[in-house]
């Protein structure tokens, strides 16, 4: 017994330093939260259901169009049916933001007669001499497209994102959209999204002239064909100059102009019924703007739109305030927590200084795994959580030594009181610590934001807190109340009998 | 009064050594009237003013500038009627505190290059970076997923708590639980509509939290029910007595919990709201402070009277009246050893005969400590295995 109880004992401590110390060797911290360490953060939602699939593909993307922006370190996660991201450290907040504002999805619309949109003063004259091609046909369309100054903004949409209310599209699902260069294009419904394009795939081909090559992608979309399924269809209607798809210039194809964010980046011609794997967009490109089109259509593979719901930045001042506060705050609410229980329970509050530091220590190296294995950051909420979760963990001590005060005031000695105060306290801690814990459970896996972070945390302090209780608590105060030590010492203020 | 020597003196000598013999089942009226006087406050003043949402609730911008002597309220508005934001509509208050003090600017859903204008704005009239001002976005329909999903949540979680004390302890205990932390939140969220304080993520989280320590609390002193429960079954004490014996012996480990559990949010109000004046920790750790004490409190007045309440109506009857005074003191103090109290010797402790408590059946309430246990407790046999 004695044997089992050191063992227990020594495992637990010399396991617990010693992946506490390995963390601290190699760096590993817990993930600080934006709120305290400053920077900027966004939460996106889907404006659809998405699956978690989705949300994988979009948080990469967002991230490689993060670091492509020049953002060092982006933290993009998904959390829920959200993608959190957040930019610490990040000096140009406004532009941060507008780099996460990657919420539109790419459309493909065909380009029909403006007679189907209801106002009809589209111009009838073709705008693009662009025209797609298989990337082996030589290019041979000169485009009139007029030049954009590539200092121009891009039109991504505004942060806030009100409902549209002025283009709603006719019955016809046909719409009126602008172009990049300012002019108007009647196209109608949408036919397939980004998803066609092979994602990342999109380069700028400058031997002849600037032009986009681009992979179709090959794999099964949601609707069950492949990407270059999708394309070729509406590639030969558009080729054969189909009502879907008419030929709205004299002696040219049908155009299939590709949108996003409800602005047509460019309407090529399709110049070939069926394409093999890959698509050529050439035409009077300026570098910047084949750049600009190349991006777009590999960012156009979000498979369903992001809404941003919540942005916010932090001055990076403000971040470490809160964080310096609140280890101050915790430090000293600890430290006048233990100097209360010496006071009150003498000799044996050391084994609640040893166990709130083995605590304290294991607390540490879960959060710092927990958040390096899930991209969980420690946010000021999860600090809050642990700061109240001192309180709770106290008090499987206070309860365990308090039923062996009752012990030993009807006449058991120390050795005897703790093992039987162990065995009904035990019953005590779990029940209630599994209430905390099933409530931590049910919030983290139901709710969104910063409860979450609270919850996540609060759920491993009481988890630490059950292990530490059993593994730590229950072999030291057993061992402490045989040893020779505590014979003849106060242990609760009350004389024990030896 | 005539008390036995081993019983302390003073009050608190009583409290420090377990010897209390406070008629918690008797003062049960206090508890009740405590608790309607919450309620009606609380509700009354939800009809009547309401809560003071936060931005995160109802969408909208908001800034925190620091503030200077140059820069304060006023100023603030002028830069807002500048960009033709309506100041009516708007927030604008001054947060101090020691080292960093914020104007923190709240307005409605405006276009994101007119935000942009708005904080250059108010880096221009602060005469700070537009790094150092923090700026907040959050959409309207946001505000309702999060509540939303937290109801939801709540509401499973409630649910599931039901059904755990209900298997681990009795579905009367689970009603006198969820009552009494309904009590407790009311009270917290009554404290927050009655002044006005800001509700953001950060109070949900403060409801949560009194919400799981409310039932902690409760559920550490149900416990001790249960087990006295099981101890008194064969001497057929009336329940009422056995809540208040497991009341008054848990009642030193109730305050030094709370007193723990405190000093570290009292550090947290303190220090922290001295320092983090951005979001509003004052409140928050107001919020759990009211909330601790208000769990601690109804763990004791309002979940175990209701408890005994509810018992007293189904249960045995009681043969003789309850417990009071020094009778209600040397249960208390008698009670405390682990074991039976029983007459069949045999019976009593089967598992560890050496401690076995020799005692009167009936008597057993009665004994003070010394005869219950008339001998010390041998110890035990060494057993080399």
């Amino acid at each position: 017994m004695k044997r089992r109880l050191w063992m227990s004992f020594l495992a637990t401590t010399v396991a617990v330093i010693a992946i506490f110390t390995a963390n601290l060797a190699t760096g590993t911290t817990p993930l600080l939260g934006l709120d305290l360490q400053g920077g900027a953060s966004v939460i996106l939602e889907p404006a659809e259901d998405a699956s978690g699939e989705d949300l994988t593909v979009i948080r990469d993307l967002i991230r490689d169009e993060l670091e492509r922006s020049g953002i060092a370190e982006p933290n993009v996660r998904v959390q829920g049916d959200t993608i959190v991201v957040e930019l610490p450290g990040v000096k140009d907040q406004q532009a941060a933001l507008e780099a996460v504002d990657v919420s539109g999805i790419v459309e493909l619309r065909p380009v029909v007669e403006s007679s189907e949109c209801s106002s009809g003063f589209a111009p009838e004259t073709p705008l693009d001499g662009v025209s797609v091609d298989p990337v082996s046909v030589p290019d041979d369309t000169v485009g009139r497209r007029s030049l954009r100054t590539p200092s121009e903004p891009t039109p991504v949409l505004d942060l806030p994102l009100l409902p549209d209310e002025s283009g709603l599209p006719p019955t016809s699902g046909a719409e009126l959209l602008p172009t990049r260069d300012g002019q108007v294009l009647c196209v109608g419904p949408a036919q397939g999204t980004g998803e066609v394009f092979e994602r990342q795939s999109a380069v700028v081909d400058n031997s002849l002239g600037f032009q986009v090559n681009v992979e179709l992608n090959g794999g099964t979309g949601p609707d069950g064909r492949t990407g270059t399924e999708t394309w070729n269809t509406l590639a030969t209607q558009c080729f054969n100059g189909t009502p879907t798809c008419p030929r709205t210039i004299p002696g040219s194809n049908g155009q299939l102009a590709i949108v996003l964010d409800d602005v047509i980046q460019s309407a090529p011609s399709v110049n070939q019924p069926v394409f093999d794997g890959a698509v050529s967009i050439t035409g009077s490109f300026t570098q910047s703007e084949a750049e600009d089109l190349a991006n777009i259509l590999n960012r156009g593979a979000f498979p369903v739109e992001m809404v941003a719901q919540e942005a916010q930045t932090i001055s990076p001042a403000a971040g470490q305030e809160s964080l310096r506060a609140s280890v101050i705050a915790g430090f000293i609410g600890l430290v006048l927590v233990l100097i209360f229980l010496l006071a009150y329970y003498r000799w044996i509050a050391l084994v609640i200084l040893g166990g709130l530091t083995i605590w304290a220590m294991t607390v540490f190296s879960v959060a710092a795994f927990v958040s390096s294995a899930t991209n969980y950051s420690l946010s000021l909420a999860g600090v809050t959580g642990i700061i109240v979760a001192i309180g709770v963990t106290v008090d499987s001590y206070v309860v365990f030594f308090e039923r062996m005060k009752d012990e030993i005031r009807n006449g058991r000695t120390l050795k005897n009181a703790a093992p039987r105060s162990f065995k009904m306290t035990w019953r005590t801690i779990w029940s209630a610590d599994l209430v905390s814990v099933i409530g931590a459970a049910i919030l983290f896996s139901l709710s969104v934001g910063s409860v979450r972070g609270f919850a996540l945390f609060l759920g491993i302090t009481t988890l630490c807190d059950l292990f530490v209780c059993y593994f730590f608590t229950r072999p030291a105060v057993l061992l402490l109340a045989r040893s020779k030590f505590m014979a003849g010492r106060k242990a609760f203020g009350l004389e024990v009998a030896s | 009064m005539n008390r036995p020597d081993h019983i302390a003196a003073t009050g608190p000598g009583r409290l420090y050594r377990g010897q209390t013999a406070v008629d918690f089942y008797g003062h049960r009226r206090i508890g009740l009237v405590v608790a309607i006087i919450v309620v009606v406050v609380t509700i009354t003043s939800l009809f009547v003013q309401g809560l003071n949402l936060g931005l995160d609730f109802e969408g909208g911008q908001a800034w925190d500038v620091p503030a200077s002597e140059a820069f304060g309220v006023d100023e603030a508005e002028d830069v807002l009627r500048d960009n033709d934001v309506p100041v009516a509509g708007s927030k604008i208050q001054l947060r101090e505190a020691e080292s960093l003090s914020f104007v923190a600017v709240q307005i409605e859903v405006v276009p994101t290059d007119q935000a942009q204008q708005i904080t250059d704005g108010f880096a221009a009239a602060a005469g700070v970076d537009v790094e150092e001002i923090s700026f907040a976005f959050t959409s309207s329909s946001w505000g309702d997923d999060i509540t939303q999903k937290a109801v939801r949540a709540l509401v499973i979680f409630l649910i599931v708590v039901a059904i755990f004390i209900s298997i681990r302890f009795e579905w009367r205990m689970a009603i006198a639980a969820l009552a009494a932390m309904a009590h407790d939140v009311l009270l917290a969220v009554g404290v927050y509509t009655v002044f006005q304080f800001e509700v953001t993520p950060a109070t949900v989280i403060a409801f949560l939290t009194i919400l799981g320590y409310s039932l902690y609390d409760t559920i550490v002193v149900f416990d001790r029910v249960q087990e006295n429960e099981g101890k008194y079954a064969s001497v057929r004490m009336p329940y009422a007595d056995v809540v208040n014996i497991s009341m008054n012996q848990v009642l030193m480990r109730s305050i030094n919990t709370s007193i723990s559990s405190i000093l570290p949010v009292i550090s947290l109000l303190l220090i922290g709201s001295g320092l983090l004046g951005a979001i509003a920790l004052q409140e928050f750790a107001l919020a759990l402070l009211v909330g601790m004490l208000a769990g601690v409190y109804s763990s004791i007045f309002v979940a175990s009277p209701l408890l005994a309440t509810l018992r007293s109506n189904t249960g045995r009857k009681s043969r003789r009246e309850r417990l009071t005074g020094e009778d209600l003191r040397t249960a208390v103090v008698g009670a405390g050893v682990s074991g039976r109290i029983s007459t069949d010797v045999n019976e009593a402790d089967a598992e560890d005969g050496s401690d076995r408590i020799d005692v009167d059946k009936t008597a057993a309430v009665h004994q003070p400590a010394e005869r219950i246990l008339t001998h010390p407790p041998r110890p035990r046999k060494k057993k080399r295995r």
